[in-house]
């Protein structure tokens, strides 16, 4: 196998581990989500309400922790996918781009830090 | 707030046009969404915001996986942009609160017209500009229809299935980009749009990438902008999940769609759309500083 070709295949894996990653996360975020969605509405109670982060579980409404939970995961998907390029630029020897996704990563963790805050 | 059945279809069917519409031009759809709960569901701006921003994160989910399958998201040029559109969205989330949305709208509204109007006089000829040969450190694609990206750079390749061909690219003025980034990441953090509008014209406009890699790029990358102002909405208990969610049900299913159709769309057709909706959303930005809504 040339170098080329290797090439190739690197990009083919890293865009293989995204896809994952993220039809994984969503499908996971979806089924979570409905499934709180239809219990809601089977118990009749359609009022809306606000879902703090720091006390997202507890409810006492209905589907409420399931649906907030799949909101949750859907929030973790695009965090999740940097690590993921992370890690396989990180086998790539790609020393640019590995450090593009660790700021990155770390600007996240600056936000989470920011909304706890 | 007391919903019924109508509501909540009304939700999933102003969530599947969001998706569909933000996978089609670029933009994460929020743009579409925020009015839409304000002015028709008659909700806290801010609630909408927070329901935008999760809507965002899965418009680029869905429509990401799509353009990443299909060679068109350049992925470390992405990430390279991602720096700075991060640090906007932490910037402009924190700050949502202190600042007056009616000073942000008259600066949006003109940026959106100025970007608009940039697009609209960007000529055809440039979008079929010759190919650029593959210099060493690039890789041929195994397959005439396959994309690729550039290890260690951002230049890459993408098939055009209008053109019938294989574009190869070279992104520029990486400095430039960053700064559009910056400020459309702030501009996600307060009024929970994607930032497509602007990260989209910069990376074509700015940086000499193909309307198509900018587009699905774009959408790649607005889903960790969204996320970094996220949390703090979701903390500070703005995220509603029986609005939240209908919404994202149905941009999940629009953005799905729309990934899969933007491929059969010219160029020309994909930037018409998006000069359309920048000029209809500037003016009813322009409204909104000046106090003056739609329907409200």
């Amino acid at each position: 196998m040339d170098a080329d070709s290797r090439n190739q295949e690197k990009i083919r894996l890293a865009r293989r581990t995204v896809q994952l990653v993220l039809r994984l996360g969503l499908a996971l975020a979806v089924v979570l989500m409905m499934a709180g969605l239809a219990i809601r509405l089977a118990s009749g109670d359609l009022t809306a309400q606000g879902v703090p982060l720091f006390r997202l579980f507890g409810n006492q409404r209905p589907g409420e922790d399931l649906m907030a939970l799949g909101l949750l995961v859907l929030a973790a998907v695009p965090p999740l996918r940097v690590v993921s390029l992370l890690i396989l630029w990180c086998r790539e020897r790609d020393t640019r781009f590995v450090l593009v996704a660790i700021t990155v990563v770390a600007v996240l963790l600056l936000a989470v830090a920011a909304g706890g805050g | 707030m007391d919903f019924d059945l109508f509501n909540l279809v009304g939700l999933v069917v102003l969530g599947l046009l969001a998706g569909w519409l933000g996978a089609v031009i670029g933009i994460g759809g929020g743009i579409v969404i925020v009015p839409t709960l304000v002015l028709l569901f008659g909700l806290d701006i801010r609630v909408a915001v927070a329901s935008s921003l999760v809507a965002v994160v899965a418009t680029s989910t869905a429509a990401g996986s799509a353009y990443v399958g299909e060679g068109l998201a350049n992925m470390r040029l992405g990430m390279s942009l991602e720096i700075a559109t991060t640090l906007g969205g932490v910037t402009g989330g924190v700050t949502a609160v202190l600042l007056p949305e009616s000073v942000i709208g008259v600066v949006f509204a003109a940026m959106m017209v100025v970007t608009a109007t940039l697009m609209a006089r960007k000529r055809e000829e440039s979008e079929r500009a010759p190919l650029r040969p593959v210099r060493t450190g690039e890789v041929a694609a195994a397959s005439p229809k396959e994309g690729w990206e550039q290890r260690g750079g951002l230049g890459g390749a993408y098939y055009d299935a209008h053109l019938g061909t294989l574009v190869t690219y070279r992104a520029q003025r990486l400095h430039v980009g960053s700064a559009v980034s910056f400020f459309a990441g702030i501009l996600s953090g307060l009024l929970g749009v994607g930032g497509g509008f602007m990260k989209v014209p910069a990376m074509n406009l700015g940086m000499g990438v193909p309307i198509k890699v900018a587009a699905a790029t774009s959408n790649f990358m607005i889903g960790v902008t969204a996320v970094s102002s996220l949390f703090v909405y979701f903390a500070r208990g703005f995220i509603h999940p029986l609005v939240a969610v209908p919404v994202v049900l149905g941009v999940t299913g629009g953005a799905v769609t729309g990934a899969f159709m933007s491929q059969r769309f010219a160029p020309g057709i994909v930037r018409w759309i998006l000069v359309v909706t920048l000029l209809a959303l500037a003016v009813q930005m322009g409204l909104d500083a000046f106090g003056v809504s739609l329907g409200r």
